[in-house]
């Protein structure tokens, strides 16, 4: 008897759920199975970029296909009027949401970073089309609840897709960035009408900065103190459209919306684009309603672009590293993730890239208690991804050295689609100059055939992190009957994923409700301990706290860890033991003393 | 009396029916000794609004009244702006922003606010000053920041609680304001419990029975006694109202040195609906130049230092006692972390060697300012000294350390000169000190415990130390005062027979009366509030186009030479306001297309700070032009209004 009566519940359900997924995925009615390879219900591009619209529509699409597990929202609205898309992924049948540790997955907080908007819509498409195809997949969505968020940034992500794609990692709340005491008023302007701002140069003969490299017509480089070269840069493709004689000095926007978080957060100062107060946008401000009413988010990533990164917090030297504890859940998951993930680092924030003040993963680690990456999607290694070619691009006469690199991939494997060639134009500031150079689409977002990959592995790690969310489990509980009425119960508390059920920073924050062991029933508790080693006899050490029939673990049970924990009880009957956790659900046994 | 109630019943039918049950214990106050006063009296939130709104609509053509939200309960958060709307956008005159009542006890800054409002309204026609600030200037009230907190004084069971209702797990034990005191001798006031008790770690004070001080082991003195405050463990886990209702104090919910997960501070920075009202009103009027609060912190009464830092808090002690007794009940259920190798576990977050990879080290990150910078301390010293002259108020009861407190944002985030005072003081006599000091220095004592930089700054650290501080001789000061001046704040320590405790005292300082002056003090108070709001706008930077001269060098070629003064006494940014970006520097502009501009400034140029008193700044531009033509030259600072002048080329 080792089962209470919800685990067999439990049971129960999943065979329901995996028998009636079955019949759904053999059934014949406009499902016909080509070759030994699934077919999909529901056809996306994933070798292109989405607009806000597209991907709205997409999710919507999804939702339509698969109504059991999906739910389409949307949290509030971003200061352009836009969506705040929320995608839920939940069976309903495998228990409340509240009660499932639940991963958080969002992407595009700076509006020109959008792959991850990509690897979010792969993520709720690849889960449900291999839901009772894939064991584990269909265990994912059965144990835990995903919130799926492709762009906390749309009106950004909007002006990158349809606009000219500069200045877009901000939003769009508006800021004088000049003191002139108007707003938004000198951004870039498309001069050549090609839908993206590339650079400035000017042909000034004798007397430029810039020369022509002997390599490729297409490098301009900066020529040696000393001489001097045949060309002027002049900043990107822009007027003075407000007359001050400045250029683009007053773009829209103007901040970081990931830096508008509540931990650590720093004034504009110290902390360049943090806006007033932590929560002022809109934006972050419905995120973050969001995550204070679903305590059960016990595992964020937020998708970023790029390096090719696997980040973790502290943002900032001076919040001090995270307690010990936590580091080592860190470690195991982010040093799995870099195993999966060729050519990303897993590296602390502050000590390996820049410091952070009022970041989004410091606020999700310290303020909601849930353990949060941040990967940083691409790395340019990525363009030439064999030992023997990275060998070869160390020789400087290689024509896959740097720079030349960039511009043979984009000839041979991109057939020139990135890159821009110049284009005299007549400026009314600058007089004659080109325009030109590599469009936004180049550099931070990988080539458009390598996206699914990348959004796999993203995924990967992902789900990864999602199964290692707390889990806890109860053991059938011993009943010893001693003199005098007195039993001794052993009761066995098993967290089997590596994610503690509460982060001891969280714990320390007092940010987590702590996890609670209750007994129901007609007994009395004479003491309590935990266990020291259950194999070595001797005094468990004791609980030191009043009412010992609700005993709190303020900082939960920890990650790949069973505790025993010892009563000395007097009563009768049926007893209930249950123990609660918000981020590792709850579990219960039935116990009887006679 | 009997009118009074009636109005207030009307008002009630739009609030919430346990709101209305607060209101009918408003009798209760004139029970309170030192709290009564024919013509003069503490305004609930009805008896506010009405007040207001009377002052407001008596004179509609200089004043609005605005609620900038709704609180938990209901309530209003009301801005009242007073300024002639005739000439200069409002929103461009330099303003004085007044705010009052953050903490939930501090009632007396309403009245001063209040009486503010209707000083200058009512002086408006009589007053040259006070015409001339209000159609040059504005004022911005916000008379009462927290209106769920201060109806408490009010209710049956005087607590003081400071915080609003926003239901808060204090001691997060997974039960939510459990344990809240009783008040178990039914005297209408939450006080203290003195219990002998062994293990205790006070002693009744050898000067005066009445009071408790910490013993000094190094003295020889051994404990007797343990501190609560007045009530029973509700939820039986050995703490004494430790968790009660509530929810956040508003001078612990802004940015600077916020501290982090403190129980009276809210889930995080300006997270609540009264916060943020504030904080949108004033990030959307950059025209606010000088901020003014009353609350329980102080920098007026006691400039700050020559470093720039603030006079040590003065609490009372018994009452911080009173805190410890809870200390500890935020971390019962902290279980030691097997540690697979090493030291660690619970009571060691050490830094361990990275696992994650490292890009090697990076340079130190900047810290923010925490000290009045050097060059605005002077302002400080000069505005200080006014407002001990004019209000007389030269020794303060009792102050606390300003973390997270909104006048500090004001200064070190948005950069203008932002003072608190707690609005009312002891008699000077009782002061040994006086003159430019202000009063005794708090000395500090060993439970005067400030916090490390870390723990105001970020978020690690923040675990609490036990309790706040407290000076046994401010618990002194203040009861000698009480005594002198029969105000009735200290109740007599009297035995009851305590479910838990067994034989215990009841007795110590009476909720508000250690935070507020008796209502009999409020008159005077107000009105020499009222002067120094008067005088504050007087200092106003104020930009002038002082001098143009425009020379003609043929060939359609003319040089502009101007002068731009300050002839107003503030800079026209504070250093702190240049160092943190905040006040935007001032913008001199010349209106001619950039293609015609030959040399000299720029079209566009800015000066981030130019000091009053007639201090001046010179530009000269070379352009190129048309005889006869007209120019126009604009000055703008965001704190010093602006001015303009048309240039004709000639």
């Amino acid at each position: 008897m080792t089962s209470t009566l919800k685990n067999a519940m439990y049971r129960a359900v999943m065979l329901c759920v995996l028998s009636a997924s079955l019949l759904m995925v053999t059934a014949p009615a406009g499902r016909a199975q080509s070759g030994s390879d699934p077919q999909f219900r529901v056809k996306i591009d994933f070798n292109r970029w989405h607009d806000y619209d597209e991907l709205k529509s997409d999710l919507l699409r999804l939702e339509e296909a698969f109504p059991r597990f999906l739910k389409y929202s949307s949290v509030g609205q971003s200061y352009g009027g836009r969506d705040m898309m929320l995608m839920t992924i939940n069976n309903p049948e495998t228990g409340p949401e509240m009660g499932k540790a639940a991963m958080y997955i969002e992407a595009n907080i700076h509006g020109n970073e959008i792959q991850g908007g990509e690897v979010c819509l792969y993520t709720v498409w690849y889960l449900m089309e291999n839901y009772g195809r894939i064991d584990e997949v269909t265990k994912l969505v059965d144990e835990r609840v995903f919130y799926i968020f492709p762009s906390v940034n749309p009106d950004g992500r909007d002006y990158f897709m349809d606009g000219t794609g500069s200045g877009s990692r901000t939003g769009h709340v508006p800021v004088d960035q000049d003191n002139d005491g108007l707003f938004d008023e000198d951004g870039p302007n498309d001069l050549n009408g090609n839908g993206t701002i590339e650079q400035i140069r000017k042909y000034v003969p004798g007397e430029g900065t810039h020369r022509i490299s002997h390599d490729d017509y297409r490098i301009l480089e900066r020529v040696p103190a000393g001489e001097t070269g045949d060309w002027v840069m002049l900043g990107s493709e822009g007027l003075d459209d407000d007359g001050d004689g400045r250029v683009n000095e007053d773009a829209i926007g103007g901040y970081d919306p990931n830096r508008n978080w509540g931990t650590g957060w720093q004034p504009n100062y110290i902390q360049g684009g943090a806006m007033d107060y932590p929560f002022q946008l809109p934006e972050s401000r419905a995120v973050n309603d969001f995550l204070l009413s679903h305590p059960n988010v016990a595992g964020v990533q937020s998708y970023h672009n790029s390096g090719g990164m696997i980040l973790r917090g502290p943002g900032a030297e001076w919040h001090g590293e995270y307690p010990a504890a936590d580091v080592r859940a860190y470690d195991q998951l982010g040093q799995q993730g870099a195993r999966m993930l060729p050519y990303y680092r897993y590296i602390v924030l502050w000590d390996s890239l820049y410091t952070v003040h009022g970041g989004f993963i410091d606020w999700t680690n310290d303020g909601i208690g849930a353990l949060s990456f941040s990967n940083e999607l691409w790395n340019r290694g990525q363009y030439f991804n064999s030992p023997d070619l990275k060998r070869q691009q160390q020789d400087p006469d290689s024509p896959i050295a740097s720079p030349r690199d960039r511009y043979f991939f984009d000839d041979h494997l991109e057939f020139g689609d990135q890159y821009v060639e110049w284009q005299e134009f007549e400026h009314p500031q600058y007089g004659t100059v080109e325009v030109g150079g590599w469009k936004k689409t180049f550099g931070r977002v990988p080539p458009r055939f390598m996206n699914e990959e990348l959004a796999h592995r993203n995924m990967a790690f992902t789900l990864y992190q999602a199964n290692e969310m707390p889990l806890m489990t109860m053991a059938q509980p011993s009943v010893e009957r001693m003199e005098g009425g007195v039993f001794r119960v052993r009761v066995e508390l098993t967290n089997g994923k590596i994610t503690p059920t509460i982060l001891e920073q969280a714990a320390q924050n007092k940010v987590v409700r702590p996890d609670l062991l209750t007994l129901a029933g007609n007994v009395e508790v004479i003491s309590a301990g935990v266990v020291q080693n259950k194999f070595i006899p001797g005094p468990s050490e004791m609980i030191d706290q009043k009412d010992l029939t609700r005993i709190m673990f303020r900082n939960g049970t920890p990650g790949n860890t069973t505790r025993v924990v010892e009563y000395l009880l007097r009563g009768s009957g049926n007893v209930t033991i249950i123990y609660s956790s918000v981020k590792g659900g709850t579990v219960e046994q039935r116990f009887s003393l006679r | 009396m009997h009118q009074r109630m009636t109005k207030r019943r009307l008002a009630l039918k739009r609030l919430p029916a346990r709101v209305g049950r607060l209101a009918l214990a408003a009798g209760m106050l004139l029970l309170l000794p030192g709290f009564q006063g024919s013509d003069s009296q503490y305004h609930s939130y009805d008896d506010l609004t009405a007040a207001l709104t009377r002052a407001v609509r008596a004179h509609s053509d200089i004043a609005r009244m605005e609620s900038l939200g709704e609180t938990i309960e209901g309530r209003d958060v009301w801005m009242v702006e007073i300024a002639n709307r005739g000439g200069t956008p409002v929103e461009q005159r330099p303003a004085l922003l007044i705010v009052a009542n953050l903490e939930g006890n501090h009632l007396v800054g309403s009245e001063l606010a209040l009486r503010t409002v209707e000083y200058l309204l009512d002086n408006y026609d009589s007053d040259p000053d006070v015409k001339e600030r209000v159609d040059n200037h504005a004022f911005y009230v916000f008379p009462r920041l927290n209106p769920d907190a201060a109806e408490l004084m009010w209710d049956d069971i005087k607590t003081g609680r400071r915080t609003n209702p926003k239901p808060y797990d204090g001691d997060n034990d997974g039960r939510t304001d459990e344990d809240g005191p009783e008040d178990l001798n039914g005297d209408g006031f939450i006080t203290q419990m003195r219990v002998a008790d062994p293990a205790g770690q006070y002693m009744i004070d050898p000067d005066e029975a009445r009071l408790m001080r910490k013993a000094d082991a190094a003295k020889g003195e051994s404990g007797a006694y343990e501190v609560y405050w007045e009530g029973v463990d509700n939820d039986g886990d050995d703490f004494y109202n430790e968790d009660p209702l509530g929810g956040v104090d508003m001078n612990r919910n802004f940015q600077h040195e916020y501290p982090y997960y403190d129980a009276d501070a809210g889930y995080h920075m300006v997270s609540e609906v009264e916060s943020r009202a504030l904080m949108d009103f004033v990030v959307s009027h950059r025209n606010i130049a000088l901020v003014l609060t009353f609350g329980e912190s102080d920098n007026l009464v006691t400039s700050p230092a020559s470093g720039g830092a603030l006079a040590p808090a003065a609490p009372i002690a018994l009452l911080s006692f009173a805190d410890e007794s809870n200390a500890g009940a935020d971390q019962v259920g902290m279980f030691r972390v097997p540690q697979i190798r090493g030291f660690g576990g619970f009571g060691f977050f050490m830094r361990q060697a990275q696992a994650a990879s490292s890009g090697g080290r990076r340079p130190p990150a900047r810290r923010p300012a925490t000290t009045v910078n050097s060059a605005d301390i002077d302002y400080y010293s000069t505005i200080g000294e006014q407002y001990r002259e004019i209000t007389g108020v030269e020794q303060v009861a009792t102050t606390r350390a300003p973390k997270g407190a909104f006048f500090e944002y004001a200064y070190f985030q948005f950069g203008v000169p932002s003072f608190s005072t707690p609005g009312w003081g002891l008699p000077a006599a009782a002061a040994p000190g006086g003159g430019e000091a202000g009063g005794d220095p708090p000395m500090r004592t060993q439970l005067t415990r400030t916090r490390t930089a870390g723990a105001g700054q970020g978020p690690q650290g923040a675990r609490r130390t036990g309790g706040g501080g407290g000076d046994v001789q401010t618990d002194s000061k203040v009861l000698k005062w009480m005594d002198e001046q029969s105000v009735a704040g200290f109740v007599a320590w009297e035995e009851f027979q305590h479910p838990t405790l067994g034989t215990v005292e009841i007795g110590g300082f009476t909720p508000y009366a250690t935070a507020n002056p008796p209502v009999s003090e409020l008159t005077e108070l107000g009105e020499s509030h009222a002067r120094f709001a008067v005088y504050l706008t007087s200092l106003f930077a104020d930009v002038r186009i002082a001098d143009v001269q425009v020379t003609n060098h043929g060939g359609g070629v003319f040089e502009i030479k101007a002068d731009i003064e300050n002839v107003g006494f503030l800079p026209t940014s504070t250093s702190q306001g240049v160092t943190s970006r905040s006040v935007a520097p001032t913008m001199v502009q010349l209106g001619i297309d950039p293609a015609n501009l030959l040399t000299g400034a720029a079209k566009t140029s800015f000066f981030s700070r130019l000091n009053g008193s007639g201090t001046r700044e010179s530009y000269t531009w070379v352009i190129q032009g048309r005889q006869g033509a007209s120019v126009e030259l604009k000055v703008r600072s965001q704190k010093g209004g602006s001015d303009s002048a048309t240039i004709t080329l000639r």
